[in-house]
């Protein structure tokens, strides 16, 4: 609980040091509060204590998943300090709503009760529709921002709609109690929960990006501002699945029949979709937003196949993943830089004769997220399979393996880019910050791959 | 506070719902078929207020007092929302001058 107030106080603190134009300290104080974060959250593990009446419960799983998303914004503010140099103005609401959006997350992993899901939701989404339009000028963002915040507050709508009929049959907001009150029925349930848990389902499957409800998400992966794609390619991708795999464990288990199979079949649209829109991308955002919908297809199958260790495959799943794709948009923009603001794979041509270390651990990078070993995404993958499989989804479990090497052909596409000859149009420059990050990142995703093979919870 | 209950009791419930639900259809339609920016920010409006309402009277029908906290906080997060969705609008009119919907085609597949 403390690292959420004090995450909340850093935001204000960020944003009066805008006011105060104080620019050069602005990353500075924003990475060192979140260290704070990180170690007051590490204080709290183990405690399991609860706040506001059980409306908050911050067990070890919120708290991993906490300390996931802390550092994986450590990193993307790092890549700010770069991205923002150039900017002049509003450096420090970009870094403040950040954080506030980080704070929604924080409600998302913890919330016992139906009320702090909404509020972590729409916290973690409204400084996300500002943020997608942060470029004032370019048609692009605010096409993005617009089409994020209608359909964003579209599935808020029904999300809410799902509440309120579960709240009218079963007169709490209680997870727990709600799974009491589920269980009574023995899988016959009436039809206006069964009504009111998918339209909940549906919600949530709109801020995770699954399959029929994925529209949005290359058009505003595409629009946004690279850093804020980032953010939303890896913390907010965490966060949803947290709290969906918190809403499927703490409320909804074991789900009636139709329910569950609507979300098998959601699995199996999330996994072809994703891997075959991918196939035709040639812009390299577009690419991995829908290579964001495809791993949100292997982290959905993990969530679905029930057992203990269910928890720990989707964290290891999704700190590897963000891990990953974070540099990734760090050379995105390195490479855009240098081709005059191109954003299609053909200007990652002629990258491994310009910078050889940078062709290298963009291959390492990717190989990952095609899940090749010995790099950390294979062990993630191959987790999520030895999952779905042990608890008996066999067809399933083999149609994603399909996907998988269908989505291996994408990413080495990409890779195939970057080792091809060809005359890049500037040099490209590389701060001391950013190659370090690109470095350190890179290890830690095959090392994670070959020591590491789960994280705690 | 008993006398407010006690009145909303004096309608059935399933007139409520179908009030509710009918608001909400009304909404979600709006936001589908009509293409001007503005009444689709009123349409989501209406499917959040229809929300309000329903929640509000299964609160009285079961005389749970968290139904009606959880409306008040539904109210706060619908204008904070709708005040970060007009200023996304005076932005984009800015740039296009216009407000129609189909403008919104340079990002697609």
């Amino acid at each position: 609980m403390s690292a959420l107030i004090f995450t909340i106080v850093l935001g204000i603190i960020v944003l009066y040091l805008g006011f105060l134009k104080k620019k050069a300290i602005l990353a500075p104080v924003a990475i060192a509060g979140l260290l704070i974060a990180l170690f007051l959250s590490l204080k709290d593990w183990g405690l399991g204590s609860r706040y506001f009446h059980d409306m908050i419960l911050f067990d070890n799983f919120s708290i991993a998943f906490n300390i996931s998303m802390i550092i994986v914004t450590i990193l993307i503010f790092l890549f700010g300090i770069d991205y923002y140099r150039m900017m002049g103005l509003h450096v420090a609401e970009q870094y403040a709503l950040m954080i506030f959006a980080l704070t929604g997350a924080f409600l998302m992993t913890s919330y016992s009760n139906l009320i702090i899901l909404f509020l972590g939701i729409e916290i973690l989404s409204i400084p996300l529709y500002v943020l997608a339009g942060g470029k004032k000028a370019s048609f692009r963002s605010n096409e993005a921002s617009f089409k994020y915040f209608m359909l964003g507050s579209f599935a808020t709508a029904i999300f809410l709609f799902g509440i309120a009929l579960v709240y009218g049959a079963s007169a709490t907001f209680y997870l727990p109690e709600i799974k009491i009150y589920i269980a009574q029925f023995n899988g016959h349930l009436p039809p206006m929960v069964m009504v009111g848990l998918l339209f909940i389902l549906i919600g949530v499957a709109f801020k995770v990006a699954a399959a029929p409800f994925h529209f949005w998400s290359p058009d505003v992966y595409e629009g946004s501002p690279t850093i804020v794609t980032a953010f939303m390619a890896t913390v907010v991708k965490t966060a949803g699945f947290a709290a969906f795999f918190r809403l499927l464990g703490m409320g909804l288990l074991p789900l009636p029949a139709p329910l569950e199979k609507a979300l098998w079949v959601m699995t199996g649209l999330t996994l072809l979709v994703g891997n075959l829109g991918a196939l035709k991308q040639t812009n390299f955002k577009r690419l991995l937003a829908y290579s964001a919908i495809a791993h949100s297809g292997f982290i959905m199958l993990a969530m679905l196949s029930q057992h203990s260790s269910s928890a720990k495959v989707l964290l290891y799943y999704t700190f590897v993943y963000s891990l990953a794709t974070v540099p990734l948009f760090i050379i995105f923009i390195l490479v855009k830089r240098a081709s005059d603001w191109q954003e299609e794979l053909v200007n990652f041509r002629g990258l491994f004769k310009e910078k050889s270390w940078i062709a290298v651990c963009m291959t390492i990078l990717l190989m990952s997220l095609a899940g090749i070993p010995p790099s950390s995404g294979f062990m993630a993958k191959y987790q999520v399979f030895v999952l779905s499989i042990s608890q008996g989804n066999l067809l399933i479990s083999i149609f994603a393996i399909l996907m998988a090497v269908i989505g291996i052909y994408y990413y080495f596409f990409v890779i195939r880019e970057v080792f091809t000859e060809s005359k890049q149009l500037n040099p490209i420059v590389v701060t001391r910050l950013n190659g370090a990050l690109i470095i350190v990142c890179s290890l830690a995703v095959l090392l994670l791959g070959v020591f590491v093979w789960n994280l705690p919870i | 506070m008993k006398d407010i209950s006690s009145a909303i009791q004096l309608i059935p419930l399933e007139h409520y719902i179908l009030l509710c639900v009918t608001l909400f259809s009304i909404g979600l339609m709006g936001v589908l078929f009509r293409r001007n920016t503005i009444i689709i920010l009123m349409c989501i409006e209406l499917m959040f207020n229809s929300i309000n309402l329903l929640v509000a009277a299964f609160s009285a029908y079961h005389s749970d007092p968290s139904g009606q906290v959880f409306v008040f906080f539904v109210m706060i997060v619908a204008a904070a929302e709708v005040a970060v969705g007009l200023s996304i609008l005076v932005m984009m009119k800015r740039n296009v001058d216009s407000v129609d919907i189909n403008l919104l085609n340079r990002l697609k597949w």
